[in-house]
């Protein structure tokens, strides 16, 4: 059992340890479109960036889970989580226009939000009453998609994970002396 | 000096059981982000714990209490939050350190409450003291309900950030009882846990105490169905089913049964409430709220709240739903049951289904091993035991469940006492456990302040039986 213990613990610390992107930067732009320059969308919020385009949901999140892993270069995709849309105003930021929010997560690493802003159908008909294309100088896009990553600290990924292995050795020892 | 503290930790329990259940949820401190506040009976629980240290330390009980293994697996289990604690706020950003810290403190508030009461409680007469205390609590308790129903007595609630504030409100027509619990739900799990107790207890009681028992069980059984709260009155039976059984008296569960039967014939809102769960959310009968525009279907389906609403100047044709009249609910959406009762019952489940379970095991895959940390999850999950794998993860709820396994062990332990008033209490309190667990599939009891620290201050009672001198 304890050599099963002392192997998790050292993949667990390679697996947390592993390089990967640190800033919203090294994430690559949606292909064919413009970054936004708008306030919120820039410097004022970290690790924040956001794109309008034509391209929808179903194209923009496999091309970030993509995008995502090649710079982790980790075997297995990031975890897709499926987030209310109004959870946005806490994942993103305040007052972020929604109609998705879906998260890619490496657990015990970091996170990167993927926010939809799509007011129309693929087809080119409203999804609500009130819905307008983004015109940003003399282009008009259908979706904006708002990206914001969530990285973490080597120090914090080394005490979180020394709190993983103390919990469980604890928990184990814990557990016979209960179980038995 | 000892035996000073000592009396005055008696004292103090004593006053606990009958503040706790009874001092209307007035808050004296707010906390920001929140509408959870520190109440007067925090800082009396703190003054409690305080002395206590002081009593553990001049006593030298300190090593003792290390080395028992239930204490040591709270440690552990406060531990492991500490550890949620700190990767929610520094790895996955979940959580704001003071509400995950606060959030912390009210597990270790409540929880500390068992080893207290085990360590103080030391006779038998302290024990009946204690049970006494708290049969005129739940009588008053529901003395005060019945006053909210029929006498419009205040109402304190905490069901909404408004509320909560510590606003004296009365019953509005149809609204339920909560007596001095804030929340028609908690003041029902406590009733739960009572009518679990007192139905064990009966049967080891003398005449004179039994016909006070059964008295106020009946009473307390009459609040509890205008509670209405329908997973509370099947805990309670499940719970006294519980009992009867390891009490072997089987005549009993067939009166336990015709008495289920009544309530279920009888019209009351909790029948109303019974039937709708089953036609409602499993048949998905009852007639449907259409819409009145084509914008509010599609705003329905798409269900963003953050979104714009159409507005009108011109035309009364606007994405609000109903006006109110005619008996339907103005914040009804197409699909959902016209009638109040059933809207009730469907949303009350959905809630659950929709949001707070699946948001509960999106934290848990978000970090298997510590979840997102405590308050990760707002304000409910309204499933106990999916609220710890998303706020502690795994680890966080092997470790309670760990604690759970020791605690019982000890009670089964305790089956073998000669006593029978001891003997039965035991059994009692397996069975407002068991009770206590099923209302955890859909209510945080473990979180609701009262009913929480009351849970654990009767099952410390029960395990204090073992020091008895």
């Amino acid at each position: 059992m304890k050599k099963i213990f002392l192997i998790f613990s050292f993949l667990l610390l390679i697996y947390m340890m592993w390089p990967g992107p640190s800033s919203i930067n090294q994430f690559n732009a949606l292909p064919d479109s413009e970054k936004s320059k708008l306030e919120g969308d820039t410097v004022q919020i970290p690790n924040v960036a956001a794109y309008f385009s034509n391209n929808f949901r179903n194209f923009v999140v496999p091309f970030y889970s993509d995008n995502y892993q090649n710079l982790v270069k980790l075997p297995l995709p990031p975890l897709k989580l499926n987030h209310p849309p109004e959870f946005s105003w806490t994942a993103i930021k305040r007052h972020t226009d929604t109609t998705y929010l879906e998260e890619l997560v490496y657990p015990l690493r970091d996170s990167l939000y993927v926010n939809g802003f799509e007011p129309f159908e693929e087809t080119g008909d409203p999804k609500y009453w009130g819905a307008t294309k983004f015109e940003i100088g003399s282009s008009v896009w259908f979706t904006k998609t708002t990206l914001r990553f969530y990285p973490s600290l080597v120090w914090v990924k080394v005490v979180t994970w020394l709190g993983i292995i103390l919990s469980t050795a604890l928990l184990y020892r814990m557990g016979r002396a209960i179980l038995k | 000096m000892i035996v000073r503290l000592e009396k005055f930790l008696f004292w103090l329990i004593i006053f606990l059981f009958a503040f706790i259940p009874l001092y209307p949820k007035f808050p004296l401190l707010n906390v920001a982000g929140t509408f959870v506040a520190v109440r007067l009976e925090d800082v009396f629980i703190a003054l409690a714990y305080l002395v206590w240290g002081a009593y553990l330390l001049l006593s030298k009980q300190i090593g003792i209490f290390l080395k028992d293994k239930l204490n040591r697996a709270l440690m552990l289990f406060f531990f492991v939050g500490l550890v949620s604690l700190f990767s929610a706020n520094f790895l996955t950003h979940t959580t704001l350190l003071p509400l995950s810290l606060l959030h912390w403190i009210r597990r270790l508030e409540f929880m500390m409450l068992l080893p207290l009461v085990v360590t103080v409680i030391k006779t038998k007469k302290q024990l009946v003291i204690c049970l006494l205390t708290l049969s005129a609590v739940v009588l008053l308790v529901n003395i005060y309900a019945l006053g909210q129903q029929y006498l419009h007595w205040p109402v304190i609630s905490t069901t909404n950030s408004e509320f909560s504030k510590g606003l004296i409100l009365s019953l509005s027509p149809g609204a339920r009882v909560n007596s001095t619990f804030a929340g028609h739900y908690d003041l029902a799990v406590f009733l739960a846990m009572v009518l679990v107790l007192i139905s064990t207890l009966f049967f080891a009681l003398n005449r004179k105490f039994k016909i006070f028992s059964l008295g106020l069980g009946l009473l307390s059984f009459w609040v509890l169905i205008m509670t209405a709260a329908r997973l509370s009155f099947v805990a309670a039976f499940a719970g006294i089913f519980g009992s009867l059984v390891l009490l072997k008296k089987f005549k009993f569960i067939l009166l336990l049964a015709m008495i289920m039967l009544g309530v279920l014939i009888y019209p009351s809102q909790l029948r109303d409430r019974l039937i709708s769960t089953v036609t409602v959310n499993i048949f998905g009968q009852g007639e449907r709220y259409k819409g009145q525009t084509e914008d509010q279907r599609i705003r329905s389906k798409l269900n963003i709240p953050t979104l714009a609403i159409k507005t009108s100047s011109e035309s009364a044709e606007t994405s609000i739903f109903a006006t109110g009249s005619a008996g339907i609910a103005s914040d009804i959406t197409p699909g959902e049951p016209i009638d109040t009762t059933q809207l009730g019952v469907y949303r009350s489940f959905s809630i659950r289904l929709n949001l707070e379970w699946p948001r509960a095991i999106t934290a848990f895959l978000k970090n298997p091993f510590l979840g997102t940390g405590y308050s990760s999850l707002g304000i409910a999950t309204d499933n106990d035991f999916l609220r710890s794998l998303g706020e502690v993860g795994m680890l966080g709820t092997a470790v309670f469940i760990l604690i759970f396994i020791e605690i019982i062990k000890k009670i089964v332990r305790l089956l073998r006492e000669n006593d029978k008033f001891l003997r039965y209490f035991s059994i009692g309190t397996l069975s407002l456990i068991l009770a206590f667990v099923i209302n955890g599939l859909f209510i945080d009891v473990f979180e609701a302040s009262k009913v929480a620290s009351l849970f654990w201050m009767i099952v410390g009672l029960n395990l204090s039986v073992r020091n008895f001198k």
